[in-house]
């Protein structure tokens, strides 16, 4: 009989629960897509070395997962409990004819445990269909091929999935247990007749705080600029706390504060339901405005992951071309003496430089010039940047080098200097103390720039590496560093006719298989390089893509529920409105105004935040390549617009149903 | 004097198919200009259902309603909702003031609905709250007030339009005794001073004895009607109390 009951209450109301349920199915097919990331591999053909890091990969999920339980089970128990506020009435009316507690809460129990197991059905189901996709989008991303197409099934996903939300389930039924044991018959049959509480703010106080935040805001928008998101700089702690304590009295006081503004407006206050709206949205504002400001920060972490997430590995991924021209570079710190990395190869008489092609070999010096000396000018990477002091090579080492690229070679006067740099943001800066006969001092003698020196004959890589690294060289005539110890040399080679990079990697972990006799310290090739990249791509945007759903489906779904939770009170007054005599558009117009607003009210000082964010971010990027912001500021708005929306119209058409 | 409303064999069932239930059945009744009249009944005698059949909330079963001699049953949609903002003023029994809104704001807000200009509103807002004497509670929301001034705030909202018609359906049912005095003596200063056409729907005698004519319902026809016609308000109390015994059985609650 209970039963019956709880299943028709559940039929019944599948409306009110459509944006509960949904939440739930989408939070359960992420976490299942998510997790069950180790087993898509299997559809694709990777390498050991990306085999690996897909492993590794679902390990980190696997912490962030119990974070994202925590997140998605706050977000449930919350949800919750704004379905249990609207059934108030219906349990008063259970308990005046008589039912026991314990039958109530068997009720509710039944209740909850039906729409976790559909919910769980729905959004494993869709998750298994899902992940099928996400492993293409793996293998786009590692440049792998996909194995003939075979349905991927994780049940170590499903396992962890089911356990996780099991707990989910079994908290939120422990508070309703505890909420239907507090239950007394004369608040809940009173329920719906309780008046709302206002907290009438004195608009002095409401402008004082506004004011207030502002200011916190625009110190920590300061503070993380010039912290250089640095985590170690009391400047970005200051920030955090700050744009915290700024966004929460930014909520508190904005609804009081522009209500004042719009009222001095009589023209605009007093056109069709303008003074409604405000009053409702005011209204609303005002009672959530803690819950708005959780919002606002949790979009910030989407709006944040999602843009730099994915863009960060777009940065380094985009100019592998050119920061790794080699097949392999061998690279060595001679501090401790082994400057010449071909003489140690060929002296172990293992042939292995027969297979390499074509081959060049630089050293770099040390120099007491600092970057500040020649590019005072460039602040960009800050002080330290400009204190360390400018490595050198030779001239020679510079023409073999080009001469393995294909590039043009350079004569250099006795009396004569010129820079390499592959760094793309510092290169002009060089090029204007050239241009402009910028001298260095070097062993005694006076240096001035060579003629020839160009944008072109400046950038050239002298090592294979992830990113741009090199943020400039001063090159020398040999005769200068004639006696003088190379602090780091480098071995780039190209491998011969047919040889491949497997063959030949191996061919030097076999020649040394004991690291202390290696001529060199690290070796890596264009594979490793490429490899590398790919695996920073799927790290970080896999994460930043987890993350930020998460974040943004918890901050939507509780929005729409405070607007669907008031539709009972939202009745009575769109009814009133109707009375009044205004027409059907005029009512939903308003209806759409303030859900509109609600919406975008925490999404546009999210926005905000994230700009100067990634701002921020951003300076830091440049350093390593360029962040297309582009690009990902569209992927992020389209993944706003697609789940965002969704809850926007599911929140709108919900509310116009029952008004 | 003109008539302002005439309701024609008005018939409104509810249900169907084995069940009907006859709520108002063949009712006609004519409302001549700045005339203040009362429709009385028990529970469920069908006069709640005639009010919201002239207020348009409802829609008749058969019959017609004419307001200022248009036919308010062949009305649309659209024509519906305009023909309430312009031409009904409403009071309700349990105040429906927004809850959201200072006084003044509920007052306006009628006004902003009919797209009056700014200047207007202010000047009429003002205006209708002196006439009702709750000029020093606009500021206030409706939870700052008591029943009587929520009520009056109501009765501002539904004449600041200027309606033709004022519709009162039970505007004393949630007052004490001496706020629905008050209520009742500024309705009558409504339609005696300012012309206003109210009807009001009640049960309850002491509030009908303010009216100038009272039409008693039972099972949905029209049982008796009955006029006041200088008489004072208390001999006309007597004459509905003694209408109110000839009806019988169901209106226990007042006897």
């Amino acid at each position: 009989m209970f039963y019956k009951l709880a299943f028709k209450n559940v039929r019944k109301s599948f409306r009110d629960y459509t944006v509960y349920f949904l939440t739930l199915m989408f939070a359960v097919c992420i976490f299942y897509l998510f997790n069950s990331l180790g087993a898509q591999s299997a559809m694709i053909n990777l390498s050991k070395s990306q085999a690996r890091s897909i492993q590794s990969l679902s390990r980190l999920i696997g912490y962030i997962s119990v974070f994202v339980a925590v997140i998605l089970g706050f977000l449930a128990v919350y949800a919750n409990n704004f379905l249990m506020k609207r059934r108030k009435k219906e349990l008063g009316v259970y308990m005046v004819l008589g039912m026991k507690k314990r039958s109530i809460s068997n009720i509710i129990i039944t209740e909850t445990f039906s729409i976790g197991i559909v919910s769980l059905a729905a959004g494993l189901a869709a998750g298994v269909f899902a992940s099928q996709g996400l492993s293409a989008v793996t293998a786009s991303l590692f440049k792998a091929n996909l194995k003939p197409f075979r349905f991927v099934f994780s049940s170590d996903a499903l396992l962890k999935t089911v356990v996780y939300f099991g707990i989910i389930f079994l908290v939120i039924m422990f508070f309703n247990t505890v909420s239907v044991s507090r239950l007394k018959i004369i608040n809940l049959l009173g329920a719906s007749r309780q008046n709302e509480k206002f907290r009438v703010s004195r608009t002095g106080f409401a402008a004082a705080a506004f004011i207030i935040s502002v200011a916190c805001l625009a110190t920590a928008y300061t503070f993380i600029i010039q912290s250089n998101f640095d985590f170690t700089d009391k400047r970005f702690l200051g920030s955090i706390i700050l744009g915290s304590i700024g966004t929460l009295l930014f909520f508190m006081s904005l609804s009081g504060f522009a209500l004042k503004i719009a009222q001095s407006h009589k023209k605009f206050y007093l056109k069709n339901l303008n003074m409604f709206v405000i009053r409702q949205i005011n209204s609303k504002v005002n009672t959530n405005f803690v819950s708005m400001s959780v919002i606002c920060i949790m979009l910030l972490i989407t709006i944040g992951t999602l843009s730099t997430g994915i863009g960060v590995s777009n940065a380094l991924s985009s100019n592998l071309e050119s920061s790794a021209p080699y097949d392999i570079s061998l690279q060595k710190d001679a501090t401790q003496g082994g400057g010449d990395i071909v003489g140690g190869i060929q002296k172990g008489k293992n042939g292995i430089m027969n297979f390499a092609g074509d081959y060049a070999q630089n050293s770099r010096y040390d120099t007491d010039i600092t970057y500040g000396q020649l590019i005072p000018g460039f602040t960009q990477y800050g002080d330290s940047f400009l204190n360390s002091t400018v490595p050198a090579m030779s001239v020679s080492d510079y023409n073999s080098t080009a001469a393995l690229l294909g590039r043009q070679k350079i004569s250099l006067g006795e009396n004569e200097f010129t820079l390499v740099c592959n760094i793309d943001s510092i290169i002009p800066s060089f090029e204007d103390f050239c241009k402009s006969g910028g001298t260095v001092s070097f062993a005694g003698k006076k240096l001035t720039a060579y003629a020839g020196t160009s944008e072109s004959s400046m950038k050239l890589s002298l090592s294979n590496s992830g990113s741009s690294t090199n943020a400039g060289v001063l090159v020398v005539p040999d005769s200068l560093l004639k006696g003088l110890k190379p602090v780091y040399v480098v071995l780039n080679i190209n491998y011969g006719h047919g040889v491949t990079d497997e063959e030949f990697t191996s061919m030097l972990s076999s020649a040394y298989p004991d690291d202390a006799e290696k001529p060199y310290d690290i070796s890596y090739s264009k594979e490793e390089v490429r490899d590398d990249a790919a695996t920073s791509t799927v790290f970080s945007s896999y994460v930043a893509l987890y993350i930020g759903l998460v974040f943004l489906i918890a901050g939507a779904a509780v929005l729409a529920l405070q607007q669907l939770s008031e539709a009972a009170d939202n009745t009575v007054r769109y009814g009133l409105l109707r009375k009044l005599g205004a027409d059907g558009k005029m009512v939903n117009r308003a209806l759409l105004a303030q859900i509109a607003v609600y919406f975008l009210l925490p999404l546009a000082l999210a926005a905000v935040h994230s700009a100067v964010g990634i701002y921020a971010v951003n300076k830091i990027i440049t350093l390593a390549g360029h962040l297309n912001v582009l690009t990902n500021t569209l992927a992020t708005a389209g993944i706003f617009v697609a789940v965002y929306g969704a809850y926007f119209a599911a929140t709108y058409f919900g509310a116009k149903n029952m008004i | 004097m003109d008539t302002i409303l005439k309701v024609e064999k008005l018939i409104k069932y509810y249900g169907g198919k084995g069940s009907v239930t006859k709520a108002v059945n063949g009712v006609s009744f004519e409302v001549p200009a700045g005339e203040f009249t009362g429709i009385m009944g028990a529970s469920g005698s069908g006069k709640t259902t005639i009010l919201n059949c002239i207020s348009t909330i409802d829609t008749v079963t058969s019959g017609h309603i004419f307001i200022e001699g248009t036919d308010i049953t062949r009305m649309k949609a659209n024509e519906l909702s305009k023909f309430r903002r312009t031409k009904l003023g409403f009071i309700f029994q349990d105040f429906n003031l927004l809850d959201t809104l200072t006084a003044y704001e509920n007052i306006a807000l009628a006004l902003a609905i009919l797209k009056k200009p700014a200047a207007v509103i202010d000047s009429r807002v003002k205006e209708v709250a002196g006439e009702l004497a709750i000029t020093d509670i606009l500021q206030k929301y409706p939870y700052q007030m008591s029943g009587g001034q929520k009520q009056r705030v109501a009765a501002a909202r539904a004449i600041a339009s200027k309606p033709s018609i004022v519709l009162a359906d039970e505007p004393t049912g949630a007052l004490d005794s001496k706020s629905a005095a008050a209520l009742l003596q500024s309705m009558d200063t409504l339609n005696s001073e300012l012309k206003a056409t109210i009807i009001m729907v009640t049960h309850d005698a002491f509030t009908a004895s303010y009216c100038r004519r009272i039409l008693f319902i039972k099972d949905g026809v029209i049982f008796d009607e009955i006029k006041r016609e200088g008489q004072s308000r208390k001999d006309f109390f007597e004459q509905i109390i003694g209408v109110q015994t000839m009806l019988g059985g169901a209106n226990s609650d007042v006897l």
